[in-house]
This record gives structure tokens, C-alpha cells and sequence, in this order.
């Protein structure tokens, strides 16, 4: 296992150094270092040698969907290629790699490009959380001229609703942060909701920060739409039958064991232990989804299956 | 149901007349009288056949013409277009082409002890093997031109026994693809060769393996505590079943079952045999049981490009049961069973079964010994028709996932599967 433990770092620090860069492209750039630095002698040597090291970065990560995407992409390019000659498939493979993790970073330009002419003037939005291709789509919005109002969910425990409005406030958009319960009081007034991804699931569901779902289900049931919006390298070939079918379902979540009484007398390390003890994604099945924009295009959540056969097939 | 539809009808189906009394009236029918004759004549049958109160009819097995005539006054309007057949199935038909294994298995087929898409498919494949080792070019012609023309009498022998499974009209595609592919100067020997290695890869990748593949991504599905949920009998899903126990997955079972056909049963010994926990109950209860249930997983006969599902009649029943108590449906198919046609009810198209089995049939309920079931006089009540139908269509609203070869997908995939691979 030693010798994964510099891909499992430099996947780390790929994340670290750059903020804006997502798993599944940090996956890609670290597994094209990894045979760089890796030579084989036979390409059944070097295939089993790539999938040991993504199957190392996976079990790097207790959330491991949006990581596996760029795993898949990448061990799919491997047995694509797997029947030439061994030096020609690594030099591929590693100028794939490149191009890819070069071209990722426009994928968020472009699909704020596609979906922009979804946010109205003077239009009204809700938004889950922090998601960088949301923003993306929000500041290209605010930067035409568009006058809209954010409302912005405070979704705890990551606080992530405190960084958007944050961001959308020094940008000039009127914003506010919404309680997570709230979200049914103020949908009525909202126009659209926008959601952003951590991984496109085989049936056009989102796998994305918890209370996805929840704000979902409200906005279908006040009839309004939900746009997801992710970039086409974090569709997984997975297919969650329900919650407690995710791969980051664990029996521990939501146990019912007590904590500790030391625990239950601080309250911010009471806070910390609910988080800890509650799920960290949840699932939205493709019902709740009124379509995706992507760099592939806008897409209905049945087009994303079509999209991940043409791609594995 | 029986006749509602039938004063609307034209007069071709001959669906309102009451059956005549003798089997004598129906060649003075075929012999081209005219419209208004044959319809008097009709209606002096049926007074005769009213006036007897039903006492004089004979039963009619025998004489295949009366047979005939048996099964269009029976027959429904609504299904008028649909072939039925007559029964007992006999081989006595048979054109003097049919090569006797072919003869043997379409017999089987028919008489339903081979039953099942991916059963029935192999043994036609299997016999085809045979009949293409035993064939030869007469003089003067290529095997790619003339074997084509000795097959069709085959194939349409054994829909005449029953009609093809939509899995297998694809399997005949492909070996017809197969042989026109074979070059006019290939030897015979190689050319029978070719062709019967190209049946053995075709029933190894497209069912074999396939069925492998699709019981490892149903072991995925299937977790600790799971209470499973089955209709009638499907090979891969008792493939999946017996997987997910051999891998110590502690998992209960529930066979749901119907008349006439009672395939489910086959099933259950299997399962049971195998030690799973297992509950046998019947469609009818579907609604009950299905409060327990925490997963569904069906099989198919074929999978129609608008992603609904065309399967052993009562599959729809369970899939919108299972729909309205947000339990996922999962239907395991081979992409073999995949099939360009759309259809949005199951009348267009569908099978008929043998309607004296729902009167006959296993027995079921309390039988008194020495007594005649009811309506055993059915054929020659004028009022009562007998409609037993094998499939019916389970809309793609219903369904939440195909466990195929290629993957997991959703029903909206259907027609991307079809253009990508091209079956």
C-alpha cells in the first residue's frame, strides 16, 4: 500500500493548492502524476496497477462519489486503450490527463454560458448551500445586468449558505441567508431553485450536500422548478435505489446511541457530535429534477443516462 | 366483459353469434354463400342451439374444423385479431419439412414445458443447430441463399405451436444476419461450421455471460434485512436470489403467484430448497404483502423501446402496487430481450393462452370430490367467452431500474441502449 500513499497525497495537496479545482479533476491530475512516476512493464501489469491506485484514492475519502467519477473516467481511458501497445497507451493516457484537467477548469464558464438565460430579470432564486458552478452561473448573471434576488439556504453543519451570500454581496446581489426550515416559508416567492452536485447519478438523480432533497421536495411540491448544475466529469455510473443505498450510507449514521455526558454538557461539542451523526449527502432522484445544465448542454435527468452510455460504451 | 363490444363490431368476427348447435353448419359457411344466407343460417342455429338449451353439444376436441369454428364464435372482439390456438397442442399439422427435433420442441413449447424467454430461446437455438448440421444445398443454389428459405418453414412451424418470444424473433434475426453475411463461395462444411459457432457465441454472450453480469449487479441491490418481492418465475432473478444467499446476505423472499399458470411455484421449490426464508401468497394479495416489502425485483419477456415492460400478465399490477408505496421496481433483463416495437396497451398485441385452463387448471379452492367443476359446459354456453391473455404492458412510470449487462439504467435508456449497441 506504500507506494499509493504518494497518490493519496498529491490528490491532497492537488485540492489544497488550488480551491477551485473539484475531486473528480484533482483525481485525474494525481492519477496521470502517479504513472508518470509509475513504470510498467506490461500493460496488464499497468492496468492492474491503475485500478489498485484508484481504488486507493477511493478509500482515501469517506465521501468518495464525486472523487470516483474522475476514477472511472480515467480507468474507462485505461481499458480503452488497453489492447495497444503499452508506451503508446501511457503517453496517451498522461496527454488525455493534461487535457482534460486543463479543459475542466472551462467547464464552469460554459455552463454559466448555458444556463444564464434561466435566471430572469428580476427573478427570484434559491440556492442550497455553496456550489462553485452555481456561483460561476450566478456572477456571469449579475455581470450582465440582471437584476435578481438570492435567497440562500444557511445549511448547517458546513455553514456553506454563510460563503455564497458572502460572495454574492460583494458581487452587488441582493442576498439573504435562510434558515434551513425556513425554506418552505419563502418558496413561494422564489422562481427557480439551483442546486450544484457532487455527483450526476446514472438516472439524472444529484448527489449533493444534505438537504438537497429536502429543498426539492418543497419545490416540487410548491410547484417550482429545480435546476441542478454540475459539470459532466462528476456523472458516476451509480444508481441509488434510495438513501440507505448510497455508498456513504454507514450503519453508524444516525445511530441511537447517546454520546457521552462530557459531550452533551459543552454545547459546541454537542453540535459537533449531531453533525458527525448525521449524513453528509443525501440523495435527489430524478422526479425532483427539472433539468441539469452541464458543458454537455441543458439535459432532462433521462438525457444524463444517455450521456453515461455514449461515455462508458 | 364478454360481449359489450361486440354489437359495434362489424359482422366479419362472428364474435355475437352464438355457437351452432352442429358442427355441420360450418363448412356451408366456407363455401361462399353469401352474406345474407350465411346470417339466416346463423340465426337458425342459434334458435335451434337456444331452444336445446345447450343440452345437445358434444365435446367438439376432436374434429379440428369444429375446432376452428369453436374458436371464432369464442373469440372476444376486443382480441379478435389475436391467433389462438387449439388444444391439445398436436404435431399432426406439421408441414413434411419440419425437422422432427424442431417438431419435438415446438410441441414442448406449446404444451408449456418449455417455458420462459431465455429457456425457450436456447432450445429453439439449440434445435436450429441441429437442423443446420442435418441441412444440405441441393444442386444448383448456395447455402446463404437456400438455407434462409429451409428455416422459414421451421420457424413458422414453431409459431404456429406458439407464438415466438420477442427475445427469440431477435435471436432469428441474428442467425438470418448470420447467414447472409456467409459468402456464396464458402464451403458447405465451413459455412454450417460458422453458422452453429455463431449460434453457441450468441446463446454464451447474450445469455450466459449476460445473466452472470446481471446477477453480480444484483447482488449490489440486494443488502441485509431486504424483504424481496417477485412475480411468477424468472430465471435471472432466481439467478440473482440464490447469489445474494450463497454471499450470506440475510434477505427474505416473497413469491407472488397466479392462475392459471402458477409458474411462481417453480420458483418458490427452488428458492426454498436453497434455504431462503421464503413467502408464497398470490397476486390477489399483492396489496397486503406489499407493506413489508422493501424491494421488487421482476423479470421480463421483453423490454419495448418506450421503456415499458411487455411480461407475464399481472406484472403491472405488482409494479403500480409497488409504485404507490414508493418501493423500487427493478426488472433484470438480458439487452437481447430489447425490441424496437412500442406498445401502449396490452391488447395490440399479446399472446392467448388456453382459456379451458382457467376453468380446469391445477384445482383450486375447495374441490368436492366426484364433482364437476363449475362452467365445465363453458364452450357451449352462448353467452360465456373465455379470455386468458400471457402478457400484459407495465407502463416505464412504474419501473425504477433495468439490472442489464451494460449496466444499471434507468427505463429512459431503453432506446439509447438499442441505437448505441445496435441490437
Amino acid at each position: 500500500m506504500a507506494e499509493f500513499e504518494s497518490i493519496v497525497q498529491d490528490y491532497k495537496q492537488n485540492l489544497a493548492v488550488d480551491p477551485d479545482m473539484s475531486m473528480p479533476v484533482a483525481a485525474v491530475k494525481a492519477l496521470v502524476a502517479f504513472i508518470q512516476n509509475h513504470p510498467a512493464s506490461t500493460m496488464v501489469e499497468f492496468v492492474e496497477m491503475v485500478k489498485a491506485a484508484t481504488q486507493a484514492l477511493k478509500a482515501s475519502s469517506a465521501n468518495a462519489i464525486s472523487l470516483s467519477a474522475g476514477c472511472d473516467l480515467f480507468m474507462q481511458a485505461v481499458t480503452r486503450m488497453s489492447n495497444a501497445n503499452l508506451e503508446d497507451c501511457r503517453e496517451k493516457l498522461i496527454n488525455k490527463g493534461t487535457r482534460f484537467v486543463e479543459k475542466a477548469s472551462s467547464c464552469r464558464e460554459s455552463i454559466a454560458g448555458l444556463g444564464v438565460s434561466f435566471i430572469r430579470d428580476n427573478g427570484v432564486v434559491l440556492v442550497h448551500s455553496y456550489s462553485r458552478v452555481v456561483m460561476a452561473l450566478l456572477l456571469r448573471a449579475a455581470s450582465q445586468g440582471k437584476r435578481f434576488r438570492v435567497y440562500v439556504t444557511e445549511s448547517r453543519p458546513t455553514r456553506g449558505g454563510a460563503r455564497t451570500t458572502e460572495a454574492l454581496r460583494r458581487a452587488g446581489v441582493p442576498c439573504t441567508e435562510v434558515l434551513d426550515c425556513a425554506v418552505s416559508y419563502i418558496v413561494e416567492q422564489v422562481d427557480c431553485v439551483l442546486f450544484g452536485a457532487e455527483g450526476v447519478v446514472e438516472n439524472g438523480g444529484i448527489i449533493n450536500q444534505i438537504g438537497t432533497y429536502q429543498v426539492a421536495i418543497v419545490a416540487k411540491a410548491a410547484s417550482k422548478p429545480v435546476y441542478a448544475v454540475a459539470e459532466s466529469y462528476k456523472f458516476v455510473r451509480l444508481f441509488p435505489l434510495n438513501q440507505f443505498d448510497l455508498p456513504t450510507h454507514r450503519p453508524s449514521v444516525l445511530s441511537f446511541d447517546p454520546p457521552s455526558p462530557e459531550v452533551l454538557a459543552d454545547e459546541a461539542q454537542a453540535l459537533k457530535w449531531v453533525a458527525g451523526n448525521n449524513p453528509s449527502v443525501d440523495y435527489t432522484p430524478p422526479s425532483f429534477i427539472t433539468l441539469l445544465f452541464t458543458d454537455l448542454g441543458v439535459l432532462t435527468p433521462s438525457g444524463v443516462s444517455d450521456e453515461l452510455i455514449k461515455l462508458y460504451y | 366483459m364478454e360481449n359489450k363490444t361486440s354489437s359495434n363490431r362489424a359482422p366479419k368476427a362472428g364474435g355475437d353469434q352464438p355457437l351452432p348447435a352442429k358442427p355441420k353448419d360450418k363448412p356451408a359457411k366456407k363455401e361462399g354463400s353469401t352474406a345474407k344466407q350465411e346470417k339466416a343460417q346463423k340465426k337458425a342455429a342459434a334458435k335451434a342451439a337456444r331452444a336445446a338449451g345447450g343440452k345437445d353439444n358434444k365435446p367438439k376436441g376432436k374434429d379440428t374444423t369444429s375446432a376452428t369454428a369453436l374458436a371464432e364464435s369464442k373469440k372476444l372482439p376486443l382480441v379478435a385479431h389475436l391467433e389462438e390456438r387449439i388444444y391439445p397442442p398436436t404435431t399432426a399439422g406439421a408441414p413434411p419439412g419440419v425437422h422432427p427435433l424442431v417438431r419435438s420442441v415446438g410441441l414442448q413449447f406449446a404444451e408449456f414445458k418449455i417455458c420462459g424467454s431465455n429457456a425457450r430461446c436456447i432450445a429453439m437455438l439449440q434445435a436450429f443447430k441441429q437442423v443446420i448440421e442435418d441441412y444440405q444445398t441441393p444442386p444448383y443454389t448456395t447455402l446463404c441463399r437456400h438455407l434462409p428459405t429451409y428455416l422459414s418453414p421451421q420457424i413458422n412451424y414453431l409459431v404456429s405451436m406458439r407464438p415466438l418470444a420477442v427475445a427469440m424473433g431477435n435471436a432469428v434475426r441474428f442467425l438470418k444476419l448470420n447467414i447472409s453475411f456467409l459468402g456464396i463461395d464458402i464451403p458447405e462444411s465451413d459455412a454450417k461450421q460458422k453458422l452453429i459457432e455463431g449460434i453457441d457465441e450468441f446463446i454464451r454472450e447474450r445469455i450466459i455471460v449476460a445473466d452472470r453480469v446481471i446477477v453480480q449487479y444484483g447482488l449490489q441491490k440486494i443488502q441485509d434485512g431486504d424483504v424481496v418481492l417477485t412475480y411468477s418465475c424468472s430465471s435471472v432473478v432466481k439467478a440473482v436470489l440464490l447469489a445474494a444467499h450463497q454471499k450470506n446476505i440475510r434477505f427474505r423472499v416473497i413469491v407472488l403467484d397466479s392462475r392459471p399458470l402458477l409458474e411462481g411455484r417453480k420458483l418458490l421449490q427452488d428458492l426454498v430448497d436453497a434455504g431462503i426464508q421464503c413467502t408464497y401468497s398470490y397476486l390477489n394479495s399483492a396489496s397486503y404483502v406489499m407493506k413489508q416489502v422493501t424491494k421488487v425485483f421482476l423479470g421480463t419477456h421483453a423490454v419495448l423501446s418506450n421503456g415499458a415492460l411487455f411480461s407475464r400478465a399481472g406484472t403491472a399490477l405488482v409494479a403500480m402496487t409497488a409504485y404507490d408505496r414508493n418501493i423500487p421496481v427493478i426488472v433484470c433483463t438480458e439487452t437481447y430481450k430489447f425490441t424496437e416495437r412500442v406498445q401502449l396497451d396490452s391488447f395490440v398485441w399479446n399472446e392467448v393462452g388456453n382459456p379451458h385452463a382457467l376453468i380446469q387448471g391445477p384445482g383450486e379452492g375447495p374441490v368436492i370430490a366426484n364433482e364437476k367443476a363449475p362452467l365445465e359446459q363453458w364452450e357451449s354456453s352462448p353467452n360465456l367467452r373465455l379470455l386468458s391473455l400471457l402478457y400484459d404492458v407495465t407502463p416505464t412510470d412504474y419501473l425504477t431500474m433495468a439490472i442489464t449487462e451494460v449496466g444499471m439504467l434507468p427505463f429512459t435508456s431503453v432506446p439509447v441502449v438499442l441505437r448505441e449497441y445496435r441490437i
